[in-house]
């Protein structure tokens, strides 16, 4: 089918005004009457709350009112509700809200906060989750049982489960008695943040009639109304949502993260709208990070590396709050043990509660955890039997129409396709070539050794879920498309105007998308789990059809035509057979509606099929509305000398369905990648032995920076999904989920040590090779 | 204690009261209304916040009020002149450079100031001037491309 606008590289709407610097994002708005917010944070892990002492705060000239906890009984929580507005009685971690300061500018609520004295008690505290859960832990929440919690939230006899998950399918018992080897091993993921370029920023304000109105580059503006709304037993029409461009999230801007605090002070505030920002600090300390992980695998196989069976147990690190942990403990549990037929799998997750800054969604939820683990084994496997890393892959992959371990039919598979485009990319096979632009001298000998690794991933997305929107053509022949996806940076607005103008047959020049506002712009589940394109982008496709259909249903006794007579074209309605004869769209609402009129259609999608999934099993036929399939492959060097790793070249194959917008999917897949380098080669939150992040800054976490970046070899493969819009799926969170496995794959072919804990600094290869030469003497 | 800074601004005259330990960043921001210029750290680690100052490029965020007056300070609002954008914009759009934009501003002022001083900067050079300011999104390529790109247009025009 030929289309217009679908699968071209069209130029994103917004950039000029990011160019121009024109685009207000949340930490750049303002309103009149504005009075500023800040946070006193626990300086504490664990500890009762004694005494808080605003006396000395309160007095300072241009301090509108201090709050803590006790003035706020407002418990919030998408799954486990755990979490007050600000500590109530006690802190969980180091960077927890324990008090708020409203005052007429940035300078004296500051200087307020910092006169705000909190008297603590110390409790005993984990950093751990190992430790965290073992028998006789004090509990982190003690009334955890009392929390009202979402139907499949689980425990187990340990202290301090936030969440357990299970996965059971055929007998792992007797798939490791069918094996002929079996093979078992430890992998660990340190703590990591998103680090997107936007701190946190929210303004809230309370109207006349209450309601409570934000001011929020969130992610999920639906999903925080309703968080918000059960908080503070508001309906939901008493909270709105605004959103403003959001620079950058990564999963960190979802949920309730400075909001409360807005809304905290702007409830005693009375109309004034109060604006919190976090500094790069707080941001660091007090929002959001990724789980570190534990990661137990153990492996049946046959001798020619057919797999058996694969159990797995995973200790998700959730930190003091359960925010999304569960959902993270299921959906990076569930798919652990990679893609790959295995008759016999058992997987454990537990999202474990510690004295740390929260963890909860970051791009990948859970994946990019399991596949360091799950990759590296099967290269493990693959070394000890002889045989080639691609080919065991290729050997035990999803193929079209296997039935998964979860139990889900699947089609539309491009795996083997990625994973063949990903390993010709980098010459796979081919030992210490040359590579363009870069000479190659006497590697042998040289203390600077050189390999290849690869790895491959499955992602599902989060179902069912719903999206709706609507798309409006005015008077004038504009057209709008209404939807809350929210452009954080992934150019979900140029892909949504690109459907809505395809299948109106309007030219793209004349559709804009509105920003999200839950009082105006319709139900949307959220931006998030790479779910938008095909979710959304059906619900705007549906939406824009609907708008056709009703401009050809009122056109047709205008032009005097049957409906099937005429044809939508270039922004007008003409004559099949006659095409000088026709209307413009323009011309035909203001013919129905007079001068000022304006048309809507509109559009819903859901993912319906299948069974949910069983707690006890996992099993559902319906984890996933679609599955996104990539295969990474990587080229390192290693100085032996000094541990460093180079990464030279890596390429990114990347199932996609159908690329809406090609060079749209270049740049999240690049994005992706470097995102995927840096967890793999630097990024770790680092904390003392009293829970407190040492490296809270730019200058001492150490994001990928553009003298970092390896050259970068982005692919994309087109395996067609059923249902998704022109048969796209998703895309934005695969991009980093294997990356680190395909070099630690690669430092294992360039010097044969398999290091099994992340970042791979040059400390930690320097030891792990010194570590093997003592293993050797 | 305010004091008067009269300062050149995008080529304009401009005269502001501000206490000398005010940043320019937040004089920009919240005085002049001048938001493009974006605040990624506050402590002078990641760029974002990147205008040129009497021809160099700064962190306005590690600039205090009192060392302006008589300074020349062009932001990312500065750029686009009668005739359009600037090169380095046009280049940044070319070639894809921009996801959620948060860096674009800084990242161009970089590139501005180092296609003033070099209009014909290696990769490795082009890299080491962009060092400093750190992108979340893109993961460098297409930006590094932009700039290369725009040093060739500078260059064909002279």
């Amino acid at each position: 089918m030929e289309f217009t606008y679908i699968g071209k590289s069209v130029r994103r709407l917004d950039v000029e005004d990011k160019v121009t610097g024109r685009t207000v994002y949340g930490y750049d708005l303002k309103l009149p009457g504005m009075v500023h917010g800040k946070a006193v944070l626990s300086s504490r892990p664990h500890a009762r709350i004694i005494r808080i002492d605003l006396e000395e705060a309160r007095k300072l000239p241009g301090v509108l009112t201090i709050v803590t906890g006790r003035d706020l009984p407002f418990i919030h929580g998408e799954s486990v509700k755990d979490k007050p507005f600000l500590a109530i009685d006690k802190v969980r971690f180091i960077g927890e809200p324990v008090a708020a300061v409203a005052a007429v500018d940035e300078e004296t609520a500051q200087k307020a906060a910092s006169l705000i004295r909190v008297e603590y008690e110390e409790l005993p505290a984990y950093f751990d989750p190992k430790e965290a859960m073992k028998s006789g832990a004090h509990p982190i929440h003690e009334h955890y049982d009392s929390y009202e919690k979402a139907p499949f939230i689980r425990s187990a006899p340990f202290p301090n489960i936030c969440h357990y998950s299970r996965l059971r399918y055929g007998s792992v018992e007797q798939g490791f008695s069918q094996s002929d080897l079996i093979f078992e091993e430890r992998y660990e993921v340190p703590t990591i943040q998103h680090a997107a370029m936007e701190p946190h920023s929210a303004i809230a304000q309370v109207d006349e009639n209450g309601k409570v109105v934000l001011w929020v580059a969130n992610d999920a503006p639906h999903r925080a109304q309703t968080e918000l709304a059960e908080a503070l037993k508001l309906p939901l029409e008493k909270i709105r949502f605004i959103n403003p461009y959001q620079g950058g999230g990564f999963g960190s801007k979802g949920g309730l993260k400075v909001e409360p605090l807005a809304v905290a002070l702007a409830l005693q505030l009375k109309g004034r709208p109060v604006r919190i920002k976090f500094n790069r600090e707080e941001t660091f300390t007090s929002t959001l990070t990724r789980h570190e992980a534990i990661i137990d695998i153990k492996s049946g196989v046959k001798k020619d590396g057919t797999l058996v069976a694969r159990e797995m147990k995973i200790i998700w690190g959730t930190g003091a709050y359960a925010e999304k942990g569960p959902t993270v403990c299921i959906r990076g549990s569930m798919p652990a043990p990679g893609p790959y037929r295995i008759p016999h799998v058992k997987v454990d997750g537990y999202a474990v509660y510690t004295n740390k800054a929260v963890a909860g969604s970051f791009r990948g939820y859970g994946i990019p955890q399991g596949a360091w683990a799950c990759e590296q084994h099967m290269d493990m496997i693959a070394q000890a039997l002889a045989i080639d890393p691609l080919e065991i892959r290729l050997k035990n992959i999803f193929v079209e129409g296997d039935e998964t371990y979860w139990g889900e039919r699947l089609h539309g598979v491009g795996l083997k396709e990625t994973l063949l485009k990903a390993a010709e990319a980098i010459e796979w096979g081919k030992k210490d070539q040359g590579i363009k632009g870069l000479r190659v001298e006497g590697l042998k000998g040289s203390r600077v050794k050189r390999g290849k690794g690869i790895a491959c991933i499955s992602k599902p997305t989060r179902t069912p879920t719903t999206s709706n929107a609507y798309v409006q053509v005015a008077g004038d022949g504009t057209v709008q498309v209404f939807a809350s996806t929210v452009e954080i940076g992934q150019g979900a607005n140029t892909i949504l105007a690109m459907i809505a103008a395809e299948e109106l047959k309007a030219p793209i020049d004349w559709v804009t998308v509105a920003q999200p506002d839950t009082d105006i712009t319709p139900f949307d589940a959220s931006t998030t789990s790479s779910r938008s394109t095909y979710h959304m982008g059906n619900a705007v496709r549906f939406a824009a059809i609907d708008a056709r259909e009703k401009l050809v249903e009122i056109a047709a006794p205008m032009l005097e035509a049957e409906r099937h007579a005429l044809l939508v074209e270039n922004g007008k309605i003409c004559l099949r057979d006659a095409p000088q004869m026709a209307l413009t769209f323009g011309e035909v609402i203001r013919r129905r509606f007079g001068a000022n009129g304006s048309l809507q259609g509109r559009g819903s999608y859901t993912f319906t099929a299948g069974k949910d999934l069983d707690p006890e099993t996992g099993q559902s036929s319906r984890a996933s509305a679609f599955y996104m399939y990539a295969a990474q492959a990587a080229e390192v060097e290693v100085d032996e000398e000094t541990g460093k790793v180079r990464v030279l070249r890596i390429s990114a194959a990347h199932d996609v369905g159908k690329a809406i917008n090609p060079l749209n999917c270049i740049q999240q897949i690049e994005g992706g990648l470097v995102m995927g380098y840096g967890a793999a080669l630097h990024e770790q939150l680092i904390t003392d032995a009293n829970g407190r992040i040492l490296n809270p800054s730019f200058l001492d976490y150490h994001l990928p920076t553009s003298l970092d970046i390896p050259e970068l070899i982005p692919i994309i493969v087109e395996a067609p999904e059923a249902e998704g819009p022109y048969g796209a799926k998703g895309l934005g969170e695969p991009g980093l989920a294997p990356t680190a496995a395909a070099i630690g794959n690669a430092v294992f072919d360039a010097i044969g040590v398999r290091i099994r804990e992340l970042p791979l600094t040059p400390e930690r290869v320097y030891r792990a090779l010194q570590q093997q030469k003592k293993g050797a003497a | 204690m305010k004091q008067k800074i009269h300062l050149t601004l995008n080529g304009k005259k401009v005269s502001i009261e501000a206490p000398a330990h005010r940043l320019l960043l937040d004089l920009l921001r919240d005085e002049l209304e001048l938001t493009g210029t974006k605040e990624g750290c506050g402590t002078g680690d990641c760029g974002a916040c990147t205008v040129i100052l009497n021809g160099k490029p700064v962190n306005s965020c590690l600039v205090l009020s009192g060392e302006l007056d008589g300074a020349d300070v062009v932001t990312i609002e500065g750029l686009q002149t009668e005739k359009g954008l600037d090169p380095v914009q046009r280049a940044f759009i070319q070639a894809a450079s921009v996801q959620c934009g948060y860096c674009t501003p800084g990242m161009i002022m970089m590139a501005k100031a180092l296609l003033d001083e070099n209009p014909s900067p290696t990769e490795e050079e082009i890299r080491f001037a962009l060092a400093g300011n750190l992108c979340r999104c893109t993961g460098y390529t297409k930006i590094i491309q932009a700039v290369r790109m725009a040093a060739e247009e500078l260059r064909s025009r002279q």
